[in-house]
């Protein structure tokens, strides 16, 4: 019996050969691995694609956490929460009867934007709110009287300081009324000048300024109500 | 104190204004300033505005030119 032996050429070649198709199996593994990695991350690269696309066009999402629950009086007397906003969309404004300006000028326009609201989407399908943010000063009647000059369908709630500023921080509202204030004092508020809109089941939509117009906010709303629409 | 109604507001911002206007004439910012020359709307101003709102008023006036001026790149 002889061992078999190779000579070192035969040795050789076989070694080629060998390493030959271990280098075209790794190759065809390499380039099968490098094609599929290639779908794969093109295939995710889309999908963030569309989910960033789809968060741009819609309003709902990475909203800011504004709004919540609060008890406060309206304009009538009669207790007034969050639980009485929902179901409609509503505009909620931070002001003081006494402020010199600003105040009655975006009250005025957003009683402008529930005008063209309405003519088109109808009747009470947004409630204006204003909420005082000086309690010292406006009692209910004063709310009353002061809402009696804008726009008939606007709400107007106030209540005891602690609930002011209870609804005040869940709004985000920044106000500057201090806790004691003596009768008859004369003060302006420091308060944020938006007004917010929020959605039927009371969450956050947009907040508007002195900037922007009343047919702009109508514009906005139509786009909410779009997008709400769309989700339902 | 009753806050101001509608009309009284109107009537405050047309005694602001009417003010100012003086103070423009005279190339007066800042309200004070003017040395007593518009001292008839000065008067009818305070008369018609609460003291916070000719502060508030006022205090604009000086800020509102400002922020023109540098809008201007002045």
């Amino acid at each position: 019996m002889t061992k078999r032996s190779y000579s070192s050429m035969e040795q050789q070649s076989m070694d080629r050969n060998a390493v030959g198709l271990a280098t075209w199996r790794s190759a065809l593994i390499f380039i099968v691995t490098g094609v599929g990695l290639y779908f794969y991350f093109e295939s995710e690269k889309k999908k963030v694609k569309e989910r960033k696309a789809a968060e741009l066009a819609n309003v709902k999402t990475g909203r800011p956490k504004v709004g919540g629950p609060f008890t406060l009086t309206d304009q009538d007397g009669k207790e007034f929460t969050e639980q009485d906003l929902l179901g409609k969309w509503s505009l909620i404004y931070f002001g003081f009867t006494n402020c010199p300006d600003i105040c009655p000028d975006e009250l005025d326009k957003m009683g402008a934007v529930v005008d063209l609201i309405e003519k088109k989407h109808g009747a009470d399908v947004v409630i204006p709110v204003f909420v005082s943010v000086d309690p010292a000063r406006d009692s209910v009647s004063q709310v009353k009287k002061y809402l009696s000059e804008f726009h008939p369908k606007m709400i107007g709630l106030t209540g005891p300081y602690d609930a002011v500023k209870k609804m005040c921080k869940v709004y985000r509202v920044y106000f500057s009324t201090p806790a004691e204030v003596k009768p008859g004092e004369d003060y302006l508020v420091d308060h944020s000048i938006y007004f917010y809109l929020m959605d039927p089941k009371g969450e956050f939509v947009d907040a508007f300024g002195k900037a922007n117009t009343a047919k702009e906010v109508k514009a906005k709303f139509d786009k909410a109500v779009e997008a709400w629409k769309a989700e339902e | 104190m009753d806050p101001p109604n509608r009309t009284q507001r109107q009537r405050c911002w047309e005694a602001r204004d009417a003010y100012y206007k003086c103070l423009d004439s005279l190339k007066v910012n800042t309200p004070g300033e003017e040395g007593g020359k518009c001292a008839e709307e000065v008067a009818a101003f305070s008369k018609a505005c609460a003291a916070s709102w000719v502060e508030h008023f006022n205090r604009k006036r000086v800020f509102d030119i400002k922020q023109a001026a540098a809008l201007r790149g002045g």
